[in-house]
């Protein structure tokens, strides 16, 4: 390590906490429990971006601990005038806290200090040490501890990569000729956010133009009397009052804080412990991508923040399902194989007595005009699903098929399936109509929300925190390896072909509710779009 | 000769004619057709339709304008058309997609119908290769006239529009005569298409500047153009601020049908996010509304044709248009059946409803 470059990042808790919170501001990240998660989910994208892609060695993060400063002592209304932190920040902290350790990075507090002058402090001493050091805050005003071995790194916003802040930037953003008369800025000009006066009437250009001249603001309140007009006025007037900003807008670099080079070095994470405050917050994507392994399934995740459409009584169906529903667990689901005579009638007498249910077919092809039916999945409660096989052989599939018929002609029963029109125009081809009532889950959500995703698998993500078993991982990619369905063992496709049905009927049950509540909804659905689709699918497959 | 052999003739070298990066360099380089060419982020000439039809005077420009036409034609239509043969038919059975287009509309695809270009003699030609089942077969094209407009006139309820979709006036040229102040005779050719530019591009939220672009006029005459059109149609314009506000405070706007659209964006600080949303606005509801009439035609026809036992087939949906491969013997009630139903299919409208109908041996003679 001694030859080796020295990293240290070192990051700005709440800047970036506040900044990740606004960010979602108008499509806030909500999981299943209705706890708004963008600050953590913010804060964590920020954290990992430099561990990934900066390649620290070592690293830290301050926080700022409430109640009075320092900065209080010489100027009570020091941030008087701040707004009450938001409830959803504050119900935050702990977590981020959580995900901070969990990642095995040290927290860095101090009663009577800020963020800012704990990470001055260790800034300075890590620099003194040979480190190259990189403050990681949006918050401009650190621009005043900028050196060769210290910089700022600016996250990355909304599409602008991060930026790194030497002296130069510093002095570009400012147009002043060195790094520390930000400070001599601030007291001038003030800082409204931090209720830091400056001198009254002194914006950022004017403060510029001082300082070009006169350098510092101890000099420029020396020569004030070679001042003009009402500027000499100002200046006058409020020579104090810039000397209290000056300071109170001053960094500390003697914090009474440690700097231990040990305790900074960057670990491995928890594991464990990040699958579980993720599992919690449910970051399914981000565990993925930090663990590389996939949640859990029990582990629900509504993603609402894709809900943002939803505009004042917009539907939000995922806050129902995240109340009333089970959230999909593939452990209690119970999936069977219907594959020999004797279960076959079993399962017809059943499926007998069922008012609405849902049924799926499997195919050897995407185009419905060209597919050959593999087997038929049903389920008509949730968690439940019976995947029957038909054989190549036409004779044999038409025996089969033929047991269904007074199921599909069935009129009293309403046939659920996601994007039905395909396998009614399947059953067409094999010979098999299917008699209204219909209901599809692809067609209701597309009401519902029309511009979002309606694929099955986007759909159970979205509204029942379930990843379902990939089409891929049974027949492999798309391209010339790709299997047909018609070569994977029943066992195999059963569970697949069960789980699409059970999950689609368990969409028909959150989606149907919402419908019928709705009676814009229910005039499109019932009126419009399902009636057209058996005209659609009429109209294809007459070509 | 191949036009690929005028194209190298005119070059002087044989190069690779889909490839930007060559034709670049030949046009800019070798043949000089502009001092100061345009280049692209990436640094290469550009070459895309944009930049060439500025040089479309240019012999080899012009030739590489059809051979791009012509290429794009072959491959979306005459290579693939083919492949989506069915085997089990003959046909080519396209897959509307109901779900996709957040306007309502229906899409296609295999092929995607809504693609085939209408504006050029070759695209016009694909329409050729769709006929009727056999002799005793004839394809009937039943579609929507000025559908578009005639939902803005009833969304806004504008006299002024409606008054004239009433009379039947031709609304281009109606609109040509109160925008340009004169007197229906009297309306030019040219007035008449630039009026239609303004029609459509109103729907579309255009700006005085995409105006000025699409029909070639400095921008102040844009903007006196649309400012008169709005002074003539007021009510039009009070319908499009009242969307975009209806759509502030919402969060969604909505069709005759009350489908919705949401528009999240239309609060954004940001201008051009917020254009985009505001455009939305006026838009949504237009084209949502012309999805909702031909989608509640298709069920009252598919379900008529059904009841009267027909034999004669809808075949084709596509944009404002129903094509049908109707029996010979059927045609005449078919006919009637079809405009009946299309034209009444939105219950209780203000504005009258038109529908253009038409027969022919293939799609394009229908159209």
């Amino acid at each position: 390590m001694s030859n080796a470059e020295k990293n240290l990042y070192l990051l700005d808790a709440y800047a970036l906490i506040y900044r990740a919170y606004y960010a979602f501001i108008r499509t806030p990240r909500v999981n299943s429990k209705g706890l708004n998660t963008s600050a953590m989910f913010g804060f964590t994208n920020a954290l990992t971006d430099v561990i990934n892609n900066r390649k620290p060695t070592h690293i830290a993060v301050a926080f700022d601990v409430s109640g009075p400063t320092f900065r209080n002592d010489s100027f009570p209304e020091y941030k008087a005038n701040r707004e009450e932190t938001p409830d959803d920040i504050k119900i935050s902290i702990p977590y981020v806290k959580k995900i901070i350790q969990a990642f095995n990075i040290p927290i860095l507090e101090k009663e009577g200090y800020e963020a800012d002058d704990i990470i001055g402090t260790i800034a300075k001493k890590a620099a003194a040490e040979g480190f190259n050091v990189f403050m990681v805050t949006p918050d401009k005003d650190f621009g005043q501890l900028v050196t060769d071995k210290v910089k700022m790194l600016k996250p990355s916003r909304q599409g602008n990569g991060s930026e790194v802040w030497g002296p130069e930037e510093v002095c570009e953003r400012f147009k002043i000729k060195r790094p520390d008369q930000v400070i001599d800025m601030l007291g001038m000009w003030g800082d409204a956010v931090d209720n830091i006066p400056g001198i009254l009437g002194v914006g950022e250009k004017t403060a510029q133009k001082l300082l070009a001249e006169y350098d510092n603001l101890e000099n420029l309140l020396e020569h004030a009397e070679e001042l003009k007009g009402k500027m000499k006025e100002k200046v006058i007037a409020n020579a104090d009052q810039a000397r209290l900003s000056k300071k109170l807008a001053t960094i500390a670099c003697d914090a009474p804080v440690e700097f231990n080079e040990k305790s900074l070095e960057l670990e491995d994470i928890d594991e464990e412990k990040i699958r579980t405050i993720f599992a919690e917050l449910e970051f399914r994507t981000l565990s993925e991508r930090i663990l590389g392994e996939k949640m859990r399934a029990s582990s629900g995740n509504a993603q609402m923040d894709l809900f943002s459409g939803g505009g004042d009584d917009g539907p939000t169906p995922a806050e129902d399902g995240a109340e009333r529903m089970e959230r999909f667990d593939p452990e209690t689901t119970e999936y069977k194989l219907i594959d020999t005579k004797d279960k076959r009638a079993t399962f017809l007498k059943e499926l007998a007595k069922q008012k609405k249910v849902c049924f799926d077919t499997e195919t050897t092809s995407v185009d419905a005009n060209a597919a050959q039916l593999v087997g038929m999945a049903f389920s008509w409660k949730a968690g439940e699903g019976y995947y029957i096989p038909i054989p190549g052989n036409e004779k044999a599939a038409q025996f089969i098929l033929n047991e269904f018929k007074p199921f599909f002609e069935n009129e009293e029963v309403l046939k659920i399936g996601h994007n039905l029109k395909y396998d009614i125009t399947v059953l067409h081809w094999a010979g098999m109509p299917v008699a209204g009532p219909h209901f599809d889950t692809m067609l209701a959500h597309y009401l519902i929300q029309p511009d979002m995703r309606h694929g099955m698998d986007e759909l159970a993500e979205t509204y029942l925190g379930y990843r379902p078993i990939s089409i891929e991982s049974l027949i492999g990619k798309k391209g010339k390896g790709q299997k047909s369905m018609r070569d994977i063992a029943v066992e195999e496709v059963a569970p697949y072909a069960c789980e699409d049905a059970d999950i689609t009927f368990r969409l028909f049950e959150l989606f149907e509710d919402q419908i019928n509540k709705e009676s814009w909804l229910k005039g499109l659905f019932y009126d419009i779009e399902m009636p057209l689709m058996p005209v659609l699918a009429v109209g294809e497959s007459r070509g | 000769m191949s036009l690929e052999a005028e194209i190298y003739e005119a070059a002087g070298k044989e190069f690779n004619i889909g490839s930007p990066k060559q034709l670049g360099v030949v046009l800019f380089e070798d043949l000089k057709i502009d001092e100061k060419p345009k280049k692209t982020k990436s640094g290469q000439y550009s070459t895309n339709e944009e930049t060439l039809q500025k040089y479309a005077d240019h012999p080899i420009v012009g030739k590489l304008l059809d051979y791009r036409q012509i290429s794009k034609l072959k491959s979306t239509y005459v290579d693939s058309l083919p492949d989506l043969v069915n085997k089990r038919d003959d046909r080519i059975h396209t897959t509307y997609m109901q779900a996709v287009a957040a306007t309502g509309r229906l899409s296609s695809q295999n092929p995607n119908l809504q693609n085939i270009p209408i504006r050029t003699e070759r695209g016009r030609a694909v329409r050729k290769a769709f006929i009727p089942t056999d002799g005793d077969h004839i394809i009937l094209a039943a579609d929507y006239s000025q559908i578009e407009l005639r939902i803005m006139a009833e969304l806004s309820g504008d006299k002024g529009m409606l008054d004239a979709f009433e009379a039947g006036e031709d609304i281009h040229a109606a609109t040509a005569a109160r925008v340009f102040g004169v007197k229906p005779e009297d309306v030019s050719r040219e007035m008449r298409s630039k009026a239609k530019v303004v029609n459509f591009g109103i729907i579309y939220g255009i700006s005085a500047f995409g105006l000025s672009q699409r029909i070639g006029v400095p921008r102040h005459e844009a903007a006196e153009l649309i400012e008169n059109y709005f002074e003539q149609y007021p009510d039009v314009k009070a319908y499009m601020d009242k969307s975009i506000d209806g759509a502030r405070e919402k969060g969604y706007v909505d069709t005759v049908m009350q489908r919705r659209r949401y528009l999240p964006d239309i609060n954004s600080k940001n201008g051009t996010v917020r254009g985009f949303a505001e455009r939305n606005a006026i838009n949504a509801p237009i084209q949502g509304s012309a999805a909702d009439m031909i989608k509640m035609a298709m069920i009252q026809i598919g379900k008529a044709m059904d009841d009267a036992g027909l034999k004669s087939k809808m075949i084709l949906q596509v944009h404002d248009e129903l094509v049908f491969d109707a029996v010979k013997e059927e045609l005449e009630p078919l006919k009637e059946m079809v405009e009946k139903l299309m034209r009444n299919a939105m219950p209780s409208l203000n504005v009258p409803i038109k529908v253009d109908m038409d027969t022919g041996e293939n799609w394009l003679e229908a159209h």
